[in-house]
């Protein structure tokens, strides 16, 4: 009788269950939660829309609140009812589904709708090009690609539940401070467990700087104990900050199912190999967790003080330099662009343009520089520096030798390397010769233009008998400004001069009054001239005094003439009685008054 | 009469200052150094046409401006200048009516005619001051300083811009958004171009051209209308 063997019937009733098992949306044995959410496609374009499937194993489903996530709107499209099977076993299920639709690019965290759901997570991306971190499940593995079945690797330890590992790989030797080692980076993941990459590999501390990660590591696919992974590699290069013996390691954020069967059915899965393998992975949420590799020692050393140039910028490495120009002959205020390149093994970024503080005799602009790496990790390439330089000076120049320090590690000396001077032309600028003839006939197409078209001009002038010393207009000359400056002021003064004084105009005033009195007095006319007095003495005393005509009163007389002011005030008494009864004056009062008034007009001024 | 003494000395130390000012004027001044550049409208022209005839359209255009500063009336060298720019596929600015009338003179004349307008105007304010009579002749006087000089204004204010005038004198000159060597090229100047200057910056000079564009030019390649 032909028995099967024991284990053949656990496979084939193992495999009964497996063939079942995707048909499953919950895994209500490992998980107590009877509400969850998944998100189908967890990774869209944008223009595209996502449909979030809630699900609930106990019973209608009351109404959810929609969750507000910036970037994202969300729209129930409707209310389905069914049966999820579990371990076999049909249970009634109560589902929503609802759309979203991204409204920017990026990774977002949408929070459980029920209280017995997780958090899932979206992922939206712009253009065509792949997420270079992003690893998706979209495909669980449907047609594998041909795996080697290489030996586990040294060192590695798988992490999160056996589904990924890192590894940091970094020289054994020691290495100085500022040296750039190369190391590489190897990640593994495995495929429809790892459901996403959430950012690249970092070291742990801050000891170490390490060089930008390529967005597109090597990839390859390997078998390790039993499973397919897939391993990507990144080659890049480290720097220790300080010396010292270190231990490193480099962690990666990663999304994972984690897989909560027993380990005797996971090794049962495991040995019936793919798509079996992945079966009890089916269901299974993802978890955020990040890795970390095993420790990687490092012994740092110091750079040594004996020896170190004065100009040393800190580059470690293997360097050669080397330097050409723009051009040879220039004119006097061309720029010309003097190149240094720096080809070799370091840690470029410490090479800095300091060598080109030398340059005496030139004038010099801020240099531009461009590194090109020739391998991955980007210790290797050349880099240059563009020197914009401008010669003040025509005649021959010279552009020194450059020198540039650091220090070797394989020789663990510090070297020099240095450039060839170089010999540069400098004319003489248009600007400074176009005073000067043309040494040379048409040359070129625009000179055989211009002498073509040179006929055309008009005939030279005979010697010019003058010239001056500037260009620049009479009017715009500071000296000759002096010139209207000066005449302007002479004729101000003149005006000023020849104004009326005041003293005289009053005194020219006075003698006018008194002609005119002294004219009355002769013809014997006392109302007239003892009117023309009173007018007279009130326009004396309104000027002198400065009041007004109303104010001058006898007291008033009295208090600023004293005695003379009785006199006055007589005089002005006998122009009224002249003008309204015929008073008659003698030759003797006339003189007399003549005598008080001109005293008054041209008096002392009180 | 004291008041006359006054007007006299101050007219005597007016002849003095005039002729102090007058000694110092490029016009008469002699160059204290063998070396220092002299101008003529008329060597300027000669040498504007000997680089004409060279091919070199740029320093010919320079010197022909130079020259029409000194002689903006001269006929052959605005005819010239006209010229090589039309055969360099340069345009000019025409010259509208008024500026060709404020330009008719040259500007040493202008300046000296606007200081006999000044004088005209302030003896005529002198005189009606000092006298009732002449009434017409000083009124006439006055008038005619004014005119005078409304003119030296008139032309000091159409030169001016040219004080900050380039030409352009190598072909293909690359104007650049910064004063920099490396700057990025903002736009192509051909030679012969005229510019006007803004503002300098070390070996860099800021340019605007007659079409509004503005771009830091190289020194070295070009040259000040007024040196």
């Amino acid at each position: 009788m032909r028995t099967w063997p024991t284990h053949w019937s656990r496979v084939i009733v193992v495999a009964i269950l497996c063939l079942l098992a995707p048909l499953t949306k919950a895994n209500a044995a490992a998980d107590p939660a009877l509400a969850y959410e998944t998100v189908e496609p967890s990774r869209i374009k944008m223009g595209e829309t996502a449909v979030i499937r809630v699900v609930s194993l106990d019973g209608y489903l009351e109404n959810i609140q929609l969750p507000t996530v910036p970037g994202l709107s969300f729209e129930i499209m409707g209310r389905v009812q069914g049966l999820e099977f579990v371990n076999g076993k049909s249970i009634p299920a109560s589902y929503i589904l609802i759309r979203v639709t991204p409204q920017f690019a990026g990774v977002f965290t949408i929070p459980g709708l029920t209280p017995k759901s997780a958090t899932v997570g979206l992922e939206v991306y712009t253009g065509d090009a792949p997420n270079p971190y992003a690893w998706r499940s979209e495909k669980p593995a449907a047609t594998p690609p041909p795996m080697s079945k290489a030996p586990v690797p040294k060192g590695i330890q798988l992490r999160a539940g056996g589904a990924a590992f890192v590894q940091l790989v970094v020289p054994t030797r020691p290495v100085y401070v500022g040296e750039s080692v190369p190391v590489d980076i190897e990640l593994g993941i495995r495929p429809g467990i790892v459901t996403s990459l959430n950012g690249p590999p970092a070291l742990t501390g801050s000891d170490f700087t390490l060089n930008n990660l390529s967005k597109e590591p090597l990839r390859r696919n390997q078998v390790i104990e039993g499973s397919p992974f897939l391993v990507m590699t990144w080659h890049s290069a480290l720097a220790a900050v300080k010396p010292g013996d270190f231990s490193l390691s480099v962690q990666t954020p990663i999304s994972v199912k984690l897989n909560t069967r027993s380990a005797e059915d996971q090794e049962f899965a495991a040995r019936l190999g793919w798509p079996f393998s992945q079966i009890p992975y089916n269901g299974v949420a993802p978890k955020d967790v990040t890795i970390d590799s095993p420790a990687s020692a490092l012994k740092v050393l110091s750079l040594p003080k004996e020896g170190r140039p004065n100009d040393f910028s800190g580059a470690v490495g293997e360097f050669q330099v080397s330097s050409d120009t723009s051009s040879t002959r220039v004119a006097a205020g061309d720029p010309l662009t003097l190149r240094l390149h720096i080809t070799g093994v370091g840690n470029f970024d410490r090479v800095d343009a300091t060598m080109f503080d030398h340059l005496e005799h030139w004038k010099t602009y801020p240099a531009k520089s461009t590194f090109t790496a020739s391998d991955p990790a980007g210790d290797k390439g050349e880099k240059v520096f563009e020197q914009p330089l401008i010669a003040g000076q025509p005649g021959e120049q010279s552009i020194p030798a450059l020198e540039f320090s650091y220090f070797n590690p394989n020789t663990q000396h510090y070297e020099r390397a240095q450039t060839q001077p170089i010999k540069v032309i400098v004319a003489a600028s248009l600007a400074d010769s176009s005073l000067g003839a043309p040494a040379e006939a048409a040359g070129g197409p625009n000179g055989v233009l211009m002498s073509q078209a040179a006929r055309g001009l008009r005939a030279d002038h005979p010697q010019p008998r003058s010239s001056v010393s500037e260009l620049r207009p009479l009017y715009f000359q500071a000296p000759f400004l002096a010139v209207p400056a000066a005449l302007a002021l002479i004729l101000a003064g003149s005006l000023f001069a020849v104004r009326p004084h005041p003293g005289r105009v009053a005194s020219k005033a006075a003698e006018r009054a008194l002609a005119q009195l002294d004219a009355a007095a002769r013809s014997g006319d006392p109302a007239s001239f003892f009117e023309m007095a009173r007018k007279a003495l009130q326009q004396t005393f309104v000027a002198r005094w400065q009041i007004s005509p109303d104010q001058i009163t006898g007291s008033e007389l009295q208090a600023r003439l004293g005695a003379a002011g009785e006199d006055v005030e007589r005089l002005f008494a006998l122009a009224d009685e002249a003008k309204y009864s015929k008073y008659e004056a003698g030759a003797t009062d006339f003189q007399r008054w003549l005598k008080v008034i001109r005293g008054q007009l041209l008096g002392d001024g009180r | 009469m004291r008041a006359r003494n006054t007007i006299a000395m101050l007219i005597m130390g007016l002849a003095l200052c005039g002729g102090l000012a007058l000694a110092q004027t490029p016009e008469t001044a002699q160059p204290s150094q063998p070396s220092q550049q002299r101008y003529s409208a008329d060597g300027l022209y000669n040498l504007a046409n000997s680089f004409a005839r060279a091919g070199k359209p740029g320093l010919a255009v320079l010197n022909y401006e130079r020259a029409a500063l000194l002689a903006p009336g001269d006929a052959d060298i605005n005819a010239n200048l006209e010229y090589v720019r039309a055969t360099a596929h340069v345009s000019a600015e025409p010259r509208n009516r008024f500026a060709r009338v404020a330009e008719a003179v040259s500007p040493a004349l202008a300046a000296w005619l606007g200081v006999l307008g000044i004088a005209l105007v302030g003896a005529g304010l002198l005189a009606r001051k000092m006298t009732p009579r002449f009434r017409w002749a000083r009124i006439g006087g006055v008038l005619v300083g004014v005119a005078l000089i409304a003119l030296t204004v008139s032309n000091a204010m159409l030169l001016r811009p040219r004080m900050r005038a380039a030409v352009i004198l190598v072909n293909q000159t690359p104007a650049r958004v910064s004063p920099v060597p490396m700057g990025d090229t903002a736009f192509i100047l051909p030679e012969a171009e005229t510019v006007t200057m803004t503002a300098e910056h070390e070996d860099f000079v800021l340019i605007r051209t007659r079409g509004g564009l503005s771009g830091w030019v190289a020194r070295a390649n070009l040259g000040a209308v007024v040196p």
